[in-house]
């Protein structure tokens, strides 16, 4: 049996009596780039927050690294080498950019010193070099999406959660951010990645996870998942319970 | 210039300020609230101004120091220096309780649940029996190393050295991974979460530390006055007055609490004093039989509060940011 960095395990989370995410399970191999992909209010973003640890789940494991991580908080699972970015991007916004990646490498050192040089050496693979004295919050959406990327791989994450990193990117930008996300995958980081744009996933994916109304509706690879009507169905809105 | 040899050089000269104006005790005592103003904001600041999470209830530190400090001394006679000791204690146990319950609260909860354990702590000491309930608790007679108590010097230079303890603190932590965290926590708590920042070990860290120079204060100036009852050391107002000072002077900067409350408890004093009243009227600008001279006389004395609430207003319309916000671009 092939080791998995990240098992998914008969997942359900309810809030309420409205089912967000409904028995899913799927597993990531480890320097995989794996693509969690499906229409508005298919329950993505509801996962990843179980998984980084802002929700409980409501039945079913997850296990990273061979743990299960169900009840750890948000900081530890951080700490086990998961790191997460958000759709809507949250940067900390009163403090420089330097000092936001500094915030990210804090979680691997105690040291100022260590922290400074590991965010100016992320700064620059992202291409934030010149921004670093800059306010976080006065960036453009394409600078503070760079600059979430760059403050989670400052955690030297083992995998890396992305939330949209493209969502709101135009064309140029968006292939600076594939390029980087390659990258650190060559490095030897696994990457799970939600989108809602298919060339996006398609042209990135090793494997891809399609989820439809909180149920998983397909898995494959991108070949497979674009020539599958059923989710060819849900992504236009024709199909059967879109 | 760095800013710890410009804390150094401030000091230096508030420490030969008594030389320079001579003993003239009100003077002194004015500058004695302006030093113990400017440390509890200070200290109030590293909770309320990095790591964000306002408390409006820090008067039950102060009072926590106060009341633990005057019952040990009056009661059992114990050094004043151990007396202090146990009040950090005490403060500091329930500054734990009080962490573990109300920062599971974000934004405003925590302001209002921070309020309601000031209470608590009011209430109880209103109507125990070992804090003196209404009557509050007077002190006879205590010493020190043969120190003479009953100068104000002694206290002075207490009260400076807890402020100069407090901006070292403040200083460290904006350059510290402490700080960072804090500052973090206060810009987004859950981009801080998912960063690896446990956020209840710092917030806690932050209100021990901030509880436990608190607590240190209300020892000093227990000891000062001699009495204490719940209207002087656990009341609402001193509480909004310490937050006052650290808002109208610049929240989250470390010389902010400091020139508030350089700026405002002389106001204060000279308002309590009625200062202004007087001038006016000796100068024959306002007729003292006038409607506005017997206002001026009569009840702008009690309404310092007032006008700190009408400072408060403007500022937050005109400098969100303090006054120190004025000058900075940055940070």
């Amino acid at each position: 049996m092939i080791q998995h960095l990240l098992h998914i395990n008969h997942v359900s989370k309810h809030f309420g009596g409205n089912v967000a995410v409904s028995d899913i399970s799927f597993s990531v191999d480890e320097k995989q780039i794996f693509g969690l992909i499906g229409p508005n209010g298919a329950g993505k973003t509801t996962l990843f927050n179980c998984i980084s640890g802002f929700y409980p789940v409501t039945s079913g494991d997850i296990i990273f690294d061979n743990k299960t991580i169900n009840n750890l908080r948000p900081d530890e699972v951080c700490h086990m080498g998961m790191a997460r970015t958000w759709q809507r991007v949250k940067p900390l916004g009163s403090l420089t950019v330097l000092e936001n990646v500094m915030i990210g490498a804090f979680s691997i050192t105690n040291a100022t010193r260590d922290a400074e040089e590991i965010a100016i050496e992320q700064l620059r693979s992202v291409g934030l070099t010149d921004y670093a004295q800059k306010i976080a919050g006065s960036l453009s959406i394409g600078l503070k999406k760079k600059l979430e990327l760059a403050r989670v791989l400052a955690t030297r994450p083992k995998m890396l959660l992305l939330d949209e990193i493209c969502g709101g990117l135009n064309h140029t930008e968006t292939e600076t951010i594939l390029d980087i996300i390659r990258e650190v995958r060559n490095k030897g980081a696994t990457i799970v990645f939600i989108e809602h744009d298919m060339k996006a996933v398609t042209a990135i994916c090793d494997w891809i996870v399609v989820l439809n109304s909180g149920e998983k509706l397909a898995e494959g690879t991108p070949e497979e998942i674009t020539g599958n009507p059923e989710v060819i169905a849900a992504y236009l809105g024709g199909g059967h319970n879109a | 210039m760095k800013q710890i040899t410009i804390i150094a050089v401030i000091a230096g000269f508030a420490a030969l300020l008594p030389l320079a104006i001579g003993e003239n005790p009100y003077f002194i005592g004015v500058l004695i609230s302006v030093l113990m103003m400017a440390a509890l904001s200070s200290a109030w600041n590293i909770l309320g101004g990095y790591a964000g999470q306002y408390s409006f209830g820090h008067a039950a530190y102060f009072g926590a120091g106060a009341y633990t400090t005057m019952i040990l001394i009056s009661r059992f006679n114990i050094n004043p220096l151990v007396s202090m000791v146990a009040g950090i204690i005490v403060a500091c146990i329930i500054a734990l309780i009080t962490g573990s319950i109300v920062f599971r609260l974000r934004g405003h909860y925590f302001g209002l649940a921070s309020i309601a354990v000031a209470e608590i702590v009011r209430l109880s000491a209103l109507n125990f029996d070992f804090t003196g309930g209404a009557q509050g608790i007077l002190l006879s007679d205590v010493s020190l190393w043969g120190l003479d108590l009953n100068s104000k010097l002694p206290f002075y230079y207490g009260m400076l050295l807890v402020l100069v303890i407090t901006l070292g603190i403040t200083l460290n932590l904006r350059t510290s991974k402490t700080g960072y965290y804090l500052q973090a926590i206060r810009e987004d708590q859950d981009a801080a979460a998912s960063l690896g920042i446990n956020l209840s070990f710092y917030k806690n860290k932050a209100l021990l530390i901030s509880a436990a120079l608190t607590s240190v204060l209300g020892s000093l100036y227990a000891v000062y006055i001699r009495f204490i009852d719940t209207t002087a050391v656990l009341d609402l107002r001193l509480s909004i007055e310490i937050i006052l000072t650290a808002i109208i002077g610049g929240v989250g900067t470390l010389w902010g609490p400091v020139l508030g409350a350089v700026l405002l408890v002389p106001l204060a004093e000279m308002l309590r004093s009625n200062v202004i009243g007087d001038v006016l009227v000796k100068q024959g600008i306002v007729s003292a039989n006038s409607g506005l001279g017997v206002f001026l006389k009569e009840n702008l004395a009690h309404a310092h509060v007032l006008v700190y609430g009408i400072i408060t207003v403007l500022c937050i319309l005109y400098m969100p940011k303090g006054i120190l916000g004025l000058f900075r671009r940055k940070k």
